[in-house]
């Protein structure tokens, strides 16, 4: 049995309030949600700046250089992934995982970040990886510009938190991810980052009517990042295998807590 | 969407709806094979009204679904044998989604959809995709004429972004246009200028009711006591005078720097303004009218004549908080939809008919009283179009 599913399936939770209750939307929200993009828009300059330096080296054949970059490279990636999976076919072709291709790993058609990090771990090579380091820094460009001139909807910036720990309750804690490179750790600071700005983004919004709320909010992500520390390594993290049964416990409480709670932050703002 | 949805009213009050929470309530962590148990929450009965998906291993059953506007919720079933990811699309775009649905195991997802047709993924990134079909109700025919207030958040924080976007490229541009001044390059001074005119124009519909900086940073020699002599002559127009009437840079180089403070200062004042959905139309086309009456037809740069360049930069910065109504408008009324981007087109091949080639543009002062009346009464018909939006988005 697959143990990743059983993850999965089971820490996927949400709770939506009533139409009753929930407030009417309100035009706060529009400094937020411009706020948002605006980071998001650092983030992508980012990414395609890092991008284009990890393709540098994966089509230079540079083996070692290309692994140390890859984990940092995702990061940006990970922070605004809420925004980044909005587009179907960049989603796949950036970060889709071998699971997703009929013959898996071996499928001509398996592409992105995912594609090379088999490449570098698992065949310790970067051959036959430049055109999917092309198609890669190109798709990279291609969501930078599509998200430029993308409205954001206020519903998936606010949701957004959740989903980033959804995301980690489902893909990350089993450390499936980043199977070959087991950089996990990277990626769930990056998510735990993206949620985090959301987050503080709507705070004051809400801070005098949920108190309570994120007082619990800020406490789960508090525990996340004391969890975390304990694993920097330089200017990033240890590989997952490193992560022990007890902190993996912790970090999986904190996540699941953290998504079921953030789920119900689009319908204290009215917008379910 | 709003709560007044009647979908929603009905609902009890106090109702806690955990939805989507599915299998088992194990947690089950790959570390060394063990077992969690990290939430432990009864599974949810299916609510009346749950649309089943089974996802087999290459297709979906049903692969065609048709579902009535406003909130549903879909319960999928992963009927392969690999975890799988349900997405409901509008093109490209993913409007809902459910990751990582395990073999066997069934998710539920809520999802609040417009009437129009979907894809719905089904498996594999190579399987065939199902239809799902969203039809019309009386809610949602109502939401067209008058879209909930948040259905606003997205544009506005969209023309907020583009106001800062602007603002601090027109920080840099006359940060440029300083140091060229101090240089003593005049061409470099030149294209600078331009560049930062450029990014004015495009925020000018909001920064020009903005009167006291306004009157620091564009203020124009015909309307000063002591034209070009009169000491508030200043910001732009002063330097636009030295680079291309005087054609030196003498004196300029406190013109630029304070222009540069008030560039700045004009940043920080775009960002505190605070629109509300009626502005977004309502300020373009009061632009667009004060551009015909007065700009269009004497002029406004009158040393260096390229007032077709920066009309063509006007229009653009017009066009973008219209532009983010235009989805809305096209739901209300997609004839006025038309109207307003042939509008814009209107102007625009008006203004190409008027410049000339890139290689011999035409000056301003070339153009005549009558090309101006013709431009200025396309810039009005423009201004009507756009004041026709609010009333059919029921924001008057």
């Amino acid at each position: 049995m697959r143990i990743s599913g059983l993850v999965g399936a089971s820490a996927l939770t949400f709770v939506l309030t009533s139409g009753a209750f929930a407030q009417e939307a309100s035009l706060d929200l529009v400094e937020p949600i411009a706020e948002y993009k605006i980071y998001v828009s650092e983030k992508l300059a980012k990414l395609v700046e890092d991008t284009t330096a990890f393709t540098d080296a994966v089509k230079a054949g540079e083996v070692d250089k290309a692994k140390e970059l890859f984990a940092p490279t995702r990061l940006s990636y990970e922070a605004i992934e809420p925004i980044a999976e909005l587009f179907s076919d960049l989603d796949a072709s950036i970060d889709s995982r071998a699971d997703d291709y009929e013959k898996a790993e071996a499928d001509p058609e398996f592409p992105g970040f995912h594609r090379i990090e088999y490449g570098l771990w698992e065949k310790n090579s970067t051959e036959g990886l430049a055109p999917v380091a092309d198609k890669l820094l190109s798709d990279v460009k291609e969501l930078e510009g599509r998200i430029a001139s993308l409205t954001f909807p206020p519903e998936k910036v606010v949701g957004g938190a959740a989903v980033l720990m959804e995301e980690v309750a489902a893909t990350k804690i089993s450390g499936e991810e980043d199977r070959y490179s087991h950089t996990d750790l990277w990626d769930f600071r990056g998510n735990f980052d993206g949620a985090r700005k959301i987050v503080d983004l709507v705070r004051p919004l809400i801070a005098d009517k949920e108190a309570d709320f994120l007082k619990t909010v800020d406490a789960n992500f508090e525990t996340v990042d004391t969890t975390l520390a304990k694993y920097k390594d330089g200017e990033g993290y240890v590989t997952y295998d490193k992560l022990t049964d007890d902190d993996r416990k912790v970090l999986a409480a904190a996540v699941n807590t953290l998504a079921e709670d953030l789920s119900t932050l689009r319908g204290k703002l009215g917008l379910d | 969407m709003s709560s007044s949805d009647p979908q929603r009213a009905g609902g009890p009050p106090s109702r806690l709806t955990t939805i989507a929470l599915i299998g088992a309530g194990v947690l089950a962590l790959a570390g060394g094979g063990a077992f969690y148990l990290a939430s432990q929450r009864a599974v949810r009965p299916s609510e009346p009204g749950t649309i089943a998906v089974r996802v087999g291993d290459k297709s979906c059953e049903p692969m065609d679904l048709t579902v009535p506007a406003g909130r549903s919720v879909f319960e999928i079933e992963n009927a392969s044998n690999r975890p799988i990811e349900w997405e409901i699309l509008d093109g490209v775009m993913v409007v809902e989604e459910r990751e990582n649905i395990a073999p066997g195991f069934r998710s539920q997802l809520a999802a609040r959809l417009k009437p129009g047709v979907y894809d719905i993924t089904c498996g594999l990134l190579s399987n065939p995709r199902g239809k799902l079909t969203v039809t019309a109700s009386a809610h949602s025919e109502a939401e067209k004429v008058k879209p909930p207030l948040k259905a606003f958040i997205g544009p506005l924080s969209e023309y907020k972004v583009y106001r800062a976007l602007r603002s601090n490229r027109m920080i840099q541009a006359v940060g440029a246009l300083s140091t060229a001044i101090d240089a003593g390059d005049m061409d470099a001074a030149k294209s600078a200028y331009a560049a930062a005119r450029t990014v004015y124009r495009h925020v000018e519909a909001v920064s020009g009711r903005i009167a006291d900086l306004e009157n620091a940073i564009d203020p124009v020699a015909t309307y000063l006591a002591g034209r070009e002599q009169d000491p508030a002559f200043t910001g732009f127009h002063r330097i636009e005078f030295g680079l291309w009437h005087e054609g030196s840079v003498t004196g300029l180089k406190p013109v630029a720097d304070k222009l540069e403070a008030d560039a700045t200062t004009l940043r920080d004042r775009l960002k505190a303004v605070k629109f509300e959905p009626v502005d977004l139309a309502g300020n373009a086309a009061r632009e667009a009218r004060r551009l015909a009456e007065g700009p269009v037809i004497s002029g406004d740069n009158l040393y260096a004549n390229d007032e077709l360049v920066e009309f063509a930069a006007a229009v653009d910065g017009l066009e973008k908080p219209v532009s983010l109504l235009v989805p809305l408008l096209a739901e209300a009324s997609p004839e006025m939809a038309k109207a307003t981007t042939d509008a814009f087109a209107a102007v625009r091949a008006e203004l190409g008919k008027l410049s000339g080639s890139d290689a011999a543009p035409v000056i301003y002062s070339d153009v005549s009283p009558d090309a101006r009346k013709a431009l200025a009464a396309d810039l009005v018909a423009l201004a009507d179009a756009i004041d026709r939006i609010n009333p059919a988005l029921g924001l008057e």
